[in-house]
């Protein structure tokens, strides 16, 4: 997200960068020229309709106070280009009907006292009607403008709610000052997080003397300069900015103005140094220091989760490796194999050392999950290969229990990410051996119906009630009836459902009511594959 | 065996792993070696020549997948890595740099120890040139290129025979599906799981008296295949 932010920045620094606000080619001069002279093509084109009209019309309709026809190009000229030329227009108008409409026609002379009269109240009704018309259309401006405006303080505003750390932030306010403002700009962020701005991505591209002030103001804290500077290399002014709230300073800010001419710079640095304020009165109410630092937070949170993961799974099963391995070499010790004994109790640090295995791998599974998320890595794969792993997994554990293994003949391969699955169907397993009694039986089924393969597990065990169905796959959720006396962390089937649904499945649960069992079904995408490639895997 | 004792060198950070492994192997008749770093391990390695080298992935200095490249540019000597990621694209990578098979941790020592023998056997195998591979019930010749089950003669098409050839060859160990892939279809076709199923499942159907519960050829799951090794009794000890 940050470097497409930055490509559009960049992008927009190389449309701006021959000049900043004001057109200063021979491209740009034109089109303000032809932006200059439109209007008064237009006025006169609508004077000499008028005038053509009120010749025409007049003596038919007898008009006396042909005049007023003017009064049109008037409140246009000032409903769409301002008062400038709208007083142009009523001078115009006022000179056309002396010239026209009054006697001695074709004459700028009026001898009647009547047409003076006329003339006067022509001036005097222009003039208000031009004001009014005007007072409009700055109205309607500033309107359009403060939507404007509005439109990007929200798109600001939503970027830093989604800003996944400072960093988003410091973009998302380049990005806006540089729209205010219509210059690169980039953003030292020496306020907010102490960053050195040595570590920027684009300090390198920053010129020597730009990055000399930068440094001279977050060493020995020197104002910002006042005038711009300039870069020998590329004939580029920069000005250099502080962003500041009221209370702490956000950054510093180095603005690329291009080259423009010395009176253009003047403006320029005016315009830039209203939009700087004004930015940071905008940033101090979207109170943006709050935002920062919630992000840091946030990213903090994050690392430190990822550093957490990684150090537990190393310092906690390590020490489980050797407890385990040497309880492996106890076990085949010829004087303790002898010993009955001696060889359950090795067999329990054995079991012990298991379960303490798996609820560290929950864990971390979990954190996996609500963390950065799981990949699936999709593949093809034999439905009873991921049964029978699974089954072989929980060998000991079903050791009480009757396990009937019914599967069809010739099922699809399915289309998923088979390590996963295969820890879902042991979490489902587990579960069903952990809540059926000792000697009952646990049947696992696979079947295939249109385009997928169904793995059910099905316990005669203690079945749920509708509460226990709606909540069994929650997060930490422990039934009522089971939490004193069966041991669990409630991660399992949580866990279970996300490792199916990465990898395009389902799982659900049906039961037939407490003490009656449970039927886990898990449902897992069995596409076809394309008919020329299982050909291609038959035998020549 | 009348063979001397096999050396094996341990290379592992942590002084409790190598003195439950140094237990298990000695119980077994091995000669242990240990060494607590990388580039220690690699040094006694090349002092003294060794049979088996036991390689932890996480090492104090650096990677254990650098001490299996390394190893491997001058050594084909059977590597077992003992690793603690349940990442199977990690596993595969090791299996590519040249390991012989991996355990993960925590890992019981019978299991160590099958997957140790069967790498010695195939090292040892490879210099005897011994031609028949025997696993469970099936045998395959290695030389005239029959393959039987319980002593029947087996038909299998070109593509069946070199994916039990391939697996032959590495009996006892994992042989990765892009391994296989490249054996039987060629480098252009690594990609394609599904061919590989398929064959694998036409195979089962020949060799196996249960396709749907293998017993001699036995899927490694998100890594590879297996051919149990010979002899079929000791692949399930306790623990």
């Amino acid at each position: 997200m940050q470097t497409q932010m930055l490509t559009q920045m960049l992008d927009k620094a190389a449309l701006t960068r021959s000049g900043c606000l004001i057109g200063l080619d021979p491209a740009k001069a034109m089109e303000s020229l032809r932006a200059r002279a439109t209007p008064i093509a237009v006025l006169l084109a609508i004077f000499a309709a008028v005038t053509i009209i009120l010749r025409v019309a007049g003596p038919l309709l007898d008009l006396d106070h042909a005049a007023f026809g003017y009064l049109i190009p008037v409140i246009i000229a000032a409903t769409r280009w301002g008062i400038g030329l709208a007083v142009f227009s009523g001078l115009a108008g006022l000179a056309a009907s002396a010239y026209f409409f009054y006697p001695p026609i074709y004459d700028l002379h009026i001898t009647k006292p009547a047409h003076v009269a006329d003339l006067v109240l022509f001036v005097v009704v222009a003039i208000v009607t031009g004001q009014l018309a005007n007072q409009v259309r700055s109205h309607v401006q500033a309107a359009r403008r403060s939507e404007e405006e509005m439109k990007a303080l929200y798109f600001f505003s939503r970027r830093l709610a989604v800003a996944s750390g400072p960093a988003d932030i410091e973009a998302a306010i380049e990005h806006h000052l540089s729209a205010i403002t219509g210059c690169r700009i980039v953003l030292y962020a020496a306020g907010a997080r102490q960053a050195r701005p040595e570590t920027s991505p684009q300090w390198r591209d920053t010129p020597e003397p730009v990055r000399q002030a930068i440094l001279a103001i977050l060493d020995h804290g020197a104002a910002d300069p006042e005038a711009p500077l300039f870069d020998k290399d590329t004939g580029a002014s920069w000005l250099i900015r502080i962003l500041a709230q009221r209370t702490s300073r956000v950054g510093i800010l180095a603005i690329e103005l291009g080259q423009p001419t010395e009176q253009d710079k003047e403006t320029i640095r005016r315009h830039i140094n209203a939009a700087v304020a004004e930015a940071g009165a905008t940033l101090e109410r979207i109170n943006v220091a709050h935002a920062i630092s919630e992000a840091k937070v946030r990213s903090e949170a994050e690392t430190l989760r990822a550093a957490l993961i990684g150090s537990v799974s190393h310092e906690l099963r390590t020490p489980l490796a050797s407890i385990l391995g040497s309880a492996s070499v106890l076990a085949q010790a010829p004087s303790i194999a002898r010993d009955a004994r001696l060889s359950s109790l090795v067999d329990i640090i054995h079991s012990e050392t298991g379960r303490l295995n798996n609820d560290i791998q929950n864990l971390l599974d979990a954190s996996r999950i609500s963390g950065p998320g799981v990949h699936a890595h999709l593949t093809w794969a034999e439905p009873p290969d991921v049964v029978n792993a699974a089954l072989s997994r929980l060998r000991q554990r079903l050791m009480g229990h009757q396990v009937v293994l019914r599967m069809a003949e010739d099922l699809p391969l399915m289309r998923i990410d088979p390590v996963l699955v295969e820890q879902a169907l042991s979490q489902v397993i587990d579960n069903a051996a952990k809540y059926s009694p000792v000697g009952s039986t646990i049947t696992v089924t696979a079947a295939s119906t249109g385009g997928v393969v169904e793995i059910t597990v099905r316990d005669e065990g203690a079945g749920l009630t509708t509460e226990e169905r709606a909540r069994l796959f929650e997060r930490f959720y422990r039934g009522v009836r089971h939490g004193s006396e069966i041991k669990g962390s409630g991660l399992g089937l949580w866990i279970a459902r996300a490792f199916v649904r990465v990898s395009g499945g389902e799982l659900e649960a049906t039961s037939a009511g407490a003490g009656c069992g449970t039927t886990i079904t898990m449902t897992l995408p069995a596409p076809q594959p394309g008919q020329a490639d299982s050909a291609e895997a038959d035998d020549e | 065996m009348n063979r001397p004792s096999p050396i094996v060198l341990v290379i592992d950070d942590e002084v409790q792993i190598r003195r439950f492994l140094r237990a298990g192997f000695e119980l077994e008749g091995f000669i242990v070696r240990e060494a607590a770093t990388g580039s220690d391990g690699i040094k006694a390695s090349t002092l003294n020549p060794v049979d088996l080298v036991i390689v932890d992935l996480e090492l104090p200095d650096g990677d254990g997948a650098d001490v299996v490249e390394r190893l491997r540019t001058w050594s084909t000597v059977p590597i077992i890595v003992l690793s603690v990621r349940a990442s199977e694209a990690e596993k595969v990578r090791l299996l590519e740099l040249g390991a012989d098979d991996y355990v993960v941790k925590p890992f019981g020592m019978a299991e160590l120890l099958a997957r140790a023998r069967a790498a010695l056997r195939r090292h040892v195998h490879g210099a005897a040139s011994e031609p028949t591979v025997r696993s469970g019930r099936l045998a395959v010749d290695l030389a005239t290129r029959a393959v039987s089950l319980d002593g029947v003669p087996l038909q299998l098409s070109p593509k069946e025979y070199r994916l039990m050839q391939t697996l032959a060859q590495h009996a006892g160990n994992v042989v990765t599906h892009q391994h296989l892939l490249k054996a039987v279809w060629g480098v252009t076709h690594v990609e394609d799981a599904h061919y590989l199923r398929i064959l694998v499942r036409k195979l089962r159907r020949k060799i196996e008296s249960d396709p749907t519960q293998p017993r001699i050829l036995l899927t490694e799951l998100g890594v590879g295949y297996r051919l149990v090794g010979e002899p079929a009794s000791q692949s399930r000890p306790k623990l």
